[in-house]
């Protein structure tokens, strides 16, 4: 195990150091790197956590790596693109805050951060844009036939694909969301999701079959009643799991939501929980990013029977029924109706609902560093969740950049909150 | 009256109903409010509005934008903050084309529809129409032979960064942030509304527009008319920081990045920047006339007053140093100002009637009281890092509170600077916080870094993070003299950082307080693979700097 161990930490160091003295070059390194990473998932899963989040994993590893590998399987995103019309052309979707993610697999992120201030990016910018600026910038990332963005849910997305089509020459689709929710909304994004597939179908020489969106909504309307079946479990069951597990069904929710294949996945969940013990621990509802990294929080969260995050405000941003009949105004609507669009007391609206249908025990509020938008209204979150009585934690760290979170702040802070939640519980 | 931020914002539509519109903005001394009802981490201005709204009753109600997330995040606060008053968040769409002007017409609509029934005025489209005939537009660029022009690009910019420029005989010659532009009111006989947003959307495009792209040609376009540029961002905005990275690429003419928060507090950093750019594009600023006279041979006296030692030059005609000193800055910058001055002249053996001129800089030099002229510290570490040796391009200068970045062209002239402040990691006073927290004397924490066997990594980059992370470290028996590196080797990071932003170009020197520290030294040599020039005394490169301006005063008069 220990051989084992070392010759990954020294392929990881190797790819790092390539990346930052032969950036050119270094990339089929770096896939390589995932492919191995992809199989190493399927024959020797994590044994602490359940086969389902293993599965999941799997998946997710194949999605970043099978497409990096093949030029033109793929187009950039943000988290928010509608990865279904993107599913139509059989191109895969990979959200830049993700594909930052996977970066940090090669501690690479702090190199490319650094890179991105260097050219004059502001050190408050938010950290996944950064990465990921910095490291096509340097030239480690190559660059992509498309990409699609949204405005939403941050100013980041539409400076950042531009900074990167001007700088590198990657063309772009910007998708503009409109704030309210009403009718001339839902036409006004409906139109642009219809330019979007006329430009898919000239990037990709594809014509566009309106039949095979409406199957991908069909799927995701069941993947959806799956997903609230799993919530319901979870109330119930221990399902072991890491902090990062909730990020790869964020992925595969954004991602892969429409595809068969995401689909059976998450039957499998429901499978596979029911045959776990029942949970006695504290369950926790987390809203917005997960620190993955963040020694304190693993310690706490990662496959406990004590406190379970059972769900996350960004895997289940929207959550109604899709008309499959008129397939561009259902998305539109999905992406308007999005927890992470319009004014903070919609999105306290939709956390309250889901706190109704999940019944954690307490909430933890993470606040990314940089990111305005989820930040400034935490306050009024924890105003909302003091009258449904769930007590809730502000942290605050940044999800990837290691060097703006405080392990010995967070770790004080988490541990007297749940220290509170514990006699809460007993008081009650 | 109705407050408004943002250049969308259909003021002329209040107007029309006869409101008084006022666009806010806050100048405040600190964000205890904000910090708690939003987050520390918000733009600056947004938390500026919302203290203002907060201690003001002189609006009925302010119009938003959807203009970026902190504003978004601003109305949700206002909203429930101020329940009783007219709070409006228009979703202002972020293409031009018609698709956008349909869209916020009817969003301007219903916004109108909301005031009429908060307020029970009555919106009539004819009195807009008159009101857009009676504005006429003026030129957006202003170009003023004789003098220095400028212009300002980037994020809002508050009164105080023109006021500076305008008192010392700078010329705005446009500015296309968001609070400069002329409004564009476009005439459509027939569909006065429609017409009207038209003109709102295409005015000069803000970064959250589709169409920002244009703004690269529109701004070089505008670039011709000045002699330099100002990119202003405001701290925790950070869009136009993309538009600054690109342009710093393209751009020919010098190009000044200036951040600032909204804060009153922020005037001395504003206007030592302001400065030291308007030097370094080489032309006269108004001078006070005040002139003293020497015998004999002529001596002229540097001082430069820094937040940790105040230091002196004392210098004849022909560049010869006649004597330095250095003392400790106190509380009050003017009493070490007194200090120094007795000090200097003694080892000069001369007195106060034999200085012909005096400079003053560094932060506190508006307080030296027998000073005839200021200059600011960049400009005066480019001329004496020059004196020192011709050889020097860039500079890099650790003080007390703040570090920087310079860049020096083949005559010594400051071509460009970055300077990293409010921050006191990577600074002199970091040092002695780690110093202390070690339990060593701060002069002896280079030469204990030196002897260092293990490598840390201190990976914080906020110094009160830092700090705690360096005791987390002592808890865990780590070695003094490997902590100590390691948070040279930070320092060396932060400073490697500041140089790659001026760009970097032999050769190399260190100055100020903290080039005496030898693990800094080595970290930072490591770190840039070169070596670094330092000088015998790094603390006066500033003084002989001041001490060249006064000698350049001399010959001119």
């Amino acid at each position: 195990m220990v051989t084992k161990l070392s010759v990954v930490d020294k392929y990881i160091d190797y790819v790092r150091n390539e990346a930052i003295e032969n950036p050119e070059k270094s990339f089929p390194k770096m896939v390589l790197g995932f492919k191995a990473n992809k199989l190493k998932t399927k024959l020797l899963p994590k044994k602490n956590i359940s086969k389902g989040y293993q599965k999941l994993e799997t998946m997710m590893m194949s999605l970043v790596a099978d497409s990096l590998s093949k030029e033109k399987s793929y187009v950039w995103s943000n988290i928010f693109a509608p990865c279904e019309i993107m599913q139509c052309f059989d191109l895969n979707t990979l959200s830049i805050e993700c594909l930052s993610c996977y970066l940090t697999g090669y501690h690479l992120e702090d190199y490319f951060i650094d890179f991105a201030q260097n050219t004059g990016l502001a050190p408050t910018l938010c950290s996944y844009h950064k990465t990921f600026v910095g490291a096509v910038d340097s030239g480690v990332i190559p660059n992509p036939v498309y990409a699609v963005t949204t405005s939403l849910s941050c100013d980041g997305n539409l400076n950042t694909f531009r900074y990167l089509e001007k700088k590198k020459g990657v063309p772009f689709t910007f998708l503009d969301i409109p704030y309210e929710e009403d009718e001339t909304s839902v036409s006004y994004l409906a139109e642009q999701l219809k330019q979007l597939t006329i430009e898919l179908e000239k990037r990709f020489q594809k014509p566009f079959d309106i039949e095979k969106l409406k199957q991908a909504i069909r799927i995701e309307n069941e993947t959806r009643k799956e997903l609230f079946r799993f919530f319901e479990l979870q109330k119930k069951h221990y399902y072991p799991g890491e902090l990062i597990s909730q990020l790869y069904l964020m992925m595969g929710t954004h991602l892969m939501m429409g595809r068969p294949e995401f689909l059976e996945l998450v039957r499998f969940l429901n499978k596979d929980i029911a045959t776990y013990p029942v949970f006695e621990g504290k369950r926790i509802l987390w809203v917005h990013l997960l620190p993955f990294y963040q020694e304190s929080l693993r310690s706490y969260f990662n496959s406990s029977d004590k406190y379970q995050v059972i769900a996350s405000d960004i895997i289940i941003d929207f959550m109604d029924e899709l008309d499959e009949s008129r397939p561009f105004e259902a998305l539109a609507t999905k992406i308007i109706r999005n927890l992470y669009n319009g004014s903070y007391s919609h999105k306290a609206d939709m956390i309250g609902t889901l706190v109704d249908e999940i019944q954690p025990d307490a909430i933890i509020h993470f606040c990314h560093w940089g990111c305005k938008q989820a930040s400034g209204g935490s306050v009024l979150l924890k105003e909302r969740m003091k009258e449904k009585e769930i007590p809730m934690l502000i942290l605050d760290g940044d999800g990837i950049d290691k060097r703006n979170s405080h392990d010995g702040q967070i770790k004080t802070r988490l541990e007297a909150f749940l220290e509170l939640i514990e006699t809460e519980g007993k008081s009650c | 009256m109705l407050g408004y931020i943002c250049k969308y914002a259909p003021i002329e539509v209040f107007e029309a109903m006869g409101v008084q519109m006022k666009r806010m903005e806050p100048e405040v001394t600190s964000f205890n409010q904000a910090d708690i009802l939003m987050h520390p981490n918000i733009c600056s201005f947004a938390k500026g509005l919302l203290e203002e709204a907060l201690s003001s009753d002189e609006y009925e109600g302010v119009i938003l934008t959807t203009c970026c997330d902190s504003i978004r995040r601003l109305y949700d606060v206002l909203k429930e903050q101020w329940s009783d008053k007219f709070i409006y968040i228009l979703d202002t769409p972020r293409v031009t084309k018609d698709a956008g002007v349909m869209l916020y017409e009817k969003r301007i609509r219903d916004m109108i529809h909301a005031y009429e029934q908060f307020s029970n005025k009555t919106f009539d489209e004819d009195k807009l129409k008159q009101l857009i005939k009676d504005r006429q537009q003026a030129e957006e660029i202003k170009r003023k032979e004789n003098v220095l022009n400028i212009g300002i690009v980037g994020a809002r910019a508050n009164d105080s960064m023109k006021k500076i420029l305008e008192e010392r005989g700078v010329n705005v010659a446009f500015d296309v942030t968001c609070t400069g532009l002329v409004r564009k009111l476009l005439l459509e006989e027939d569909n006065v509304l429609f017409g009207y947003t038209r003109g709102l959307l295409s005015q000069f495009p803000c970064m959250r527009m589709e169409e920002a792209s244009n703004r690269d040609q529109l701004i070089k376009d505008y670039a011709d008319s000045a002699d330099g540029i100002i990119y202003h961002t405001v701290q925790f905005c950070d869009n136009y920081s993309y538009e600054y990275a690109w342009l710093k690429e393209v751009m020919t003419k010098p190009m000044l990045l200036l951040e600032t928060d909204y804060t009153k507090q922020s005037y001395g950093q504003i206007l030592t920047r302001i400065e030291a750019f308007l030097e370094s594009l080489n032309k006269n600023i108004v001078k006070p006339k005040k002139r003293l006279g020497g015998q004999g041979t002529m001596y002229v006296m540097g001082v430069d007053s820094g937040s940790t030692s105040t230091n002196a030059v004392i210098m004849d005609q022909d560049r010869n140093m006649k004597a330095f000193a250095v003392v400790r800055t106190g509380a009050k910058s003017g009493e070490s100002a007194n200090k120094i001055l007795k000090e200097i002249l003694d080892k000069a053996g001369l007195k106060r009637e034999d200085i012909a001129w005096i400079v003053s800089t560094g932060y506190g030099r508006v307080s030296i009281p027998f000073a005839d002229e200021t200059v600011t510290e960049i400009s005066c570490h480019g001329r004496g890092a020059h004196y020192f040796n011709p050889k020097i391009r860039t500079i890099l200068d650790i003080g007390g509170q703040d570090s920087k970045g310079i860049k020096l062209s083949e005559e010594g002239e400051v071509i460009d600077f970055v300077m990293n402040d409010k921050c006191a990691a990577g600074t002199g006073r970091f040092l002695e916080m780690i110093a202390r927290s070690l339990e060593i004397e701060i002069q002896d924490l280079g030469p204990i870094a030196l002897q260092s066997t293990e490598d840390i990594e201190i990976t914080s980059m906020c110094s009160v993070f830092a700090e705690s992370e360096v005791i987390s470290l002592i808890a865990n028996n780590k070695e003094k003299a490997d902590i100590a590196n390691g948070i040279c080797r930070s320092i060396a990071n932060k400073s490697y950082s500041l140089l790659k932003r001026v760009g970097m170009e032999g050769d190399y020197m260190m100055t100020g307080g903290v080039a005496k520290n030898e693990g800094v030294v080595r970290a930072v040599e490591e770190k840039i693979g070169a070596k670094l020039y330092i000088c015998p005394e790094p603390e006066i490169v500033g003084a002989t700097g001041a001490c060249l301006y006064a000698l350049d005063h001399m010959k001119e008069s």
